[in-house]
């Protein structure tokens, strides 16, 4: 089994099962679940050929990178459709409204159902698309992106519902963007698709989160391939994100799921997992969530914290588990992965750190924290 | 006396099993036929041979089989049926069926129907309703014939309103159109409760054919207890709920010969190898219930909502075609034609039951058939079959110690060889007839299900457990033993009114004592 994973020159319908299973487990129990964008991008990728992919360092001074996606609620995409075109309706009205041609599209984030949607336009436009993303793994809002954190501004941008509606945004910063993008999904069934911050060539060789889909295609790979128990694929698992910007990944903790509380505030799920040793005593693990997994923690001593990626897989077939998925009784092991370099900025840090969402603790690389419990 | 029988009609064989409480008193084997009734009849016939008891004193037949998912596997006996989705315009460009695989979406015929209409996850309408897209559907059901009609809407488990006026308004034409509407499969995921709908529906006329032929059976033998069919969860359902929802037995025989393992062997943490005609079925006992699937599970490639246990299915069994001098054993099988086709019952097929005949570990038909067999093709070939187990049991155990691994179905014989992953092997009495053993064990269970604001969980989740334990009494359960073994709770993330989607689900043992009453 290859160590590195390989930097691929195009997606081919054959690699997009592969692509999303690597973004679910990238997803941090976010994301969503992606197997209808897996069903419309498979069947885009065999009506129009393959997608090319172009590295974040070979885009051209004057491309315009466009970043295109789905905002709202994952749990309602398991039961609402798409139409199916909104990528392409998005794009198009995104050029329209802007006067702009769009020469390269991008995911805004390489974490469950988002991942593949950009292929969707791009084969039907023939368009290439960028191999990278705005975060390396799932985080909820718009000021997350590494597009927004490097001054990216979020607008002009277009929102397009179920019924075709379309609204363009024209906001003074992200975060009255993202206030706004969240309650258009909110009064439109609960899911809209947005083209935004749009970028030239120069400004997105500096700020994406470079050969993420690639990564994900052989992240995704792997884990079909090896499916099994987790602690059989650790080393494998190691080797691959250490030939990779994240670095380094480390098993954190192997138990069951004795407690899930979860409610739901501010449009959140927010909850809390705790999970106790498979057998005799042993301390157990706590996991916050807010959408995604966001902090580890043995007894107040984190074992992770975001914006570095908690990953929680099936102990016995390493197949990762989303949040809303996450159930009493199941036995799961949990993985830390190290985020790539461009959240750990202090710019960075101020927008997807700790304290973002609500945890009252500073980040600190999970390379200097403690490796396991006791 | 509280006797009961265990019957699992496979593929190719039939199985019974007499059992007084929890213990087994008799078990046969037969071949299951084209008609399946005549194979149930002989089945009976050979335990009342066998066992002599009264069957007066029968309280229950539980019976668990894989017709149903042999028939979506095999394409055949399936009825062409209309889908009938309420969701436009959403799912435009992913219709129903389009993940399927071509040939069994052919099965069905070409009646995809989308019209306009269900719900946002708000409750508020998705699209108007036309009555005109409606009766233009209907018209068309009537035109090409169809008798078996499957509706799906979006957030039906919510507000299924739209399925049942599309029914009531297809019924009122066509009352004597069957329809299934996706709501009666619970869960949330439109595709997966299409899909689990359609094949639902165009499995209806088979049903019928299959339990009338039960009951018949039943009936010859002198049985007039109370019959029961296997759920994929491990539960009963009655026949009149088994006429309607054949789909619910897709993955029955593997959870029967999880729990029959169990059962046997009161073994709690285990690998359950069960070698059967065409495959090899590998799953796991966990604290003595089959591990489920944490995926959607495919049946015949086609993703629906069902919890099923997770299963590596190998094609090996002892039907299966030797080839490359034991290089390669399956995947193709003679199946049910073993006894005719197969080298030591005087047929010219070489199959993996000859091994084991030629190898002396099993005696059957007429060994020195296979005098000229070389003994490095039968070593050869045993030898594969156990590296191939060994390789799907490392696959399926839950750590890299070595397991309790327990062999059981007709063709454990096949296995000789010991596991490098099992701790050590198991190879229980009754080991062959675990299927129907864990139909008869079954117990009973029943869910209730809905999407609530938060600020009415609590009188959500009370209300659902009163549904759930009514809906289990009602089923056949002890009263006084029904439990809540699984309440499921989702937030729907990102709404501006906090909602959650409550699942309760309540089992408790078939009630005896009743059934002989009743």
């Amino acid at each position: 089994m290859a160590e590195a994973f390989e930097r691929l020159q195009k997606i081919q319908a054959e690699d997009v099962a592969d692509l999303c299973l690597g973004s679910v487990f990238l997803a941090t129990g976010g994301g969503g679940d992606p197997y209808v964008n897996q069903l419309l991008t498979e069947a885009a990728l065999r009506s129009h050929g393959p997608v090319a992919l172009v590295a974040a360092s070979a885009l051209p001074d004057a491309a315009w990178v466009l970043p295109l996606g789905e905002v709202g609620a994952p749990t309602v995409s398991l039961e609402q459709l798409p139409v199916g075109d909104e990528p392409l309706v998005a794009l198009a009205r995104y050029e329209s409204a802007t006067g702009r041609r769009v020469t390269h599209l991008i995911p805004f984030e390489v974490g469950g159902a988002n991942s593949v949607l950009p292929l969707v336009a791009a084969a039907a436009r023939g368009l290439p698309v960028v191999d990278g993303d705005g975060m390396g793994r799932a985080l909820p809002e718009a000021q997350m992106m590494t597009f927004a954190i490097a001054g990216v501004p979020p607008t002009p941008a277009v929102a397009v519902d179920y019924l075709g509606n379309t609204v363009t945004f024209d906001t003074a910063n992200v975060d009255d963007y993202e206030r706004q993008v969240r309650h258009l999904a909110i009064a439109m069934g609960g899911m809209i698709f947005t083209a935004e911050h749009g970028m030239v060539g120069a400004h997105a060789r500096g700020c994406v989160v470079p050969d993420t889909l690639s990564f994900a295609v052989g992240l995704g790979r792997l884990l079909r391939q090896r499916r099994g128990p987790a602690k059989d694929l650790l080393p494998e698992l190691e080797a691959l994100f250490a030939s990779s910007s994240y670095g380094i990944l480390r098993h954190l903790y192997t138990g069951k799921v004795v407690d899930i509380d979860r409610r739901v505030q501010g449009g959140f799920d927010i909850g809390e997992a705790t999970l106790a040793p498979l057998r005799g005593p042993g301390e157990p693990l706590t996991i916050a969530i807010r959408n995604e997994y966001l902090l580890a923690s043995c007894n107040d001593r984190v074992l992770a914290s975001v914006p570095d990626l908690i990953v929680v897989v099936d102990s016995e077939t390493a197949t990762p588990i989303n949040a809303e998925r996450l159930a009493y009784g199941q036995r799961v092991s949990v993985l830390g992965i190290g985020c790539p370099g461009h959240y750990r900025s202090e710019p960075a840090l101020r927008v997807v750190g700790p304290r973002c969402f609500g945890f009252d603790c500073d980040y600190v690389p999970i390379e200097d924290l403690p490796a396991g419990p006791g | 006396m509280t006797l009961r029988i265990g019957i699992d009609v496979g593929g190719t064989h039939t199985d019974a099993v007499l059992l007084d409480g929890e213990r087994v008193r008799t078990s046969v084997k037969a071949a299951t036929t084209a008609d399946i009734e005549s194979g149930v009849i002989d089945a009976l016939q050979r335990l009342l041979a066998a066992d002599r008891f009264d069957a007066q004193n029968v309280r229950a037949v539980m019976i668990g089989t894989t017709q149903f998912t042999n028939a979506v596997v095999e394409r055949r006996e399936l009825t062409p049926s209309a889908i009938v989705r309420i969701a436009l315009p959403t799912g435009r460009l992913v219709p129903p069926k389009v993940d399927w695989p071509g040939d069994l979406a052919a099965a069905l015929g070409d009646h995809v129907f989308m019209i306009h209409g269900g719900r946002l996850y708000d409750g508020r309408p998705l699209a108007p309703a036309r009555d005109d897209e409606a009766d233009a559907v209907i018209d068309a059901i009537a035109a090409r014939e169809l008798t078996c009609v499957a509706v799906a809407s979006v957030f039906a488990p919510a507000d299924a309103e739209p399925e049942h006026a599309f029914a009531e308004r297809l019924q009122q034409r066509l009352p004597h159109v069957r329809v299934v509407r996706s709501c009666e499969f619970g869960r949330i995921g439109l595709l997966e409760r299409e899909n689990a709908a359609l094949l639902n529906a165009a499995l209806l006329p088979f049903a019928d054919r299959v339990i009338d032929g039960f009951e018949r059976a039943l009936a010859a033998r002198g049985l007039d207890c109370p019959l029961y069919i296997s759920q994929n969860d491990g539960t009963l359902m009655d026949t009149a709920a088994a006429r309607r929802f054949p789909a619910l037995t897709f993955a029955s025989g593997p959870t029967n010969s999880l729990r029959g393992a169990g059962l046997l062997t009161g073994e709690r943490h285990a690998v359950v190898v069960d070698i059967g005609g065409t495959t090899s079925d590998i799953g796991v006992l966990r604290d003595g219930f089959p591990r489920e699937s944490n995926l959607g599970v495919a049946i015949a490639g086609v993703r629906t909502s069902f919890r099923m246990p997770d299963i590596l299915t190998l094609g090996i069994g002892g039907g299966s075609l030797v080839g490359a001098e034991g290089g390669r054993i399956g995947p193709r099988s003679v199946g049910h034609r073993l006894l005719q086709t197969g080298r030591a019952f005087g047929g010219d097929t070489l199959t993996a039951t000859d091994l084991a005949i030629a190898a002396g570990h099993l005696d059957l038909g007429d060994r020195h058939r296979l005098a000229d067999l070389p003994s490095a093709t039968v070593r050869r070939g045993l030898a594969t079959i156990a590296a191939r187990i060994d390789e799907a049991v490392d696959r399926m155990r839950s750590s890299r110690e070595p397991v309790t691994v327990i062999l059981v179905g007709g063709g454990t014989a096949l296995l000789s060889e010991p596991l490098s992953s099992a701790a050590r092997t198991l190879r229980p009495e009754h080991a062959a007839v675990a299927n129907a053993i864990g139909a008869a064990h079954a117990e009973v269970g029943a869910e209730a299900e809905r999407i609530v604001p938060v600020a009415e969980r609590a009188i959500a989740l009370d209300e659902l457990e009163r549904q759930a334990r009514q809906r289990v009494a009602a089923a056949g359960a002890r009263k006084d033993l029904i439990r809540i073994n699984d309440v499921d709770e989702t937030a729907v993330s990102y709404m501006a009114v906090p909602t959650v989607r409550l699942r309760v689900k309540a089992v408790g043992p078939l009630d005896l004592e009743a059934l002989a009453h009743g």
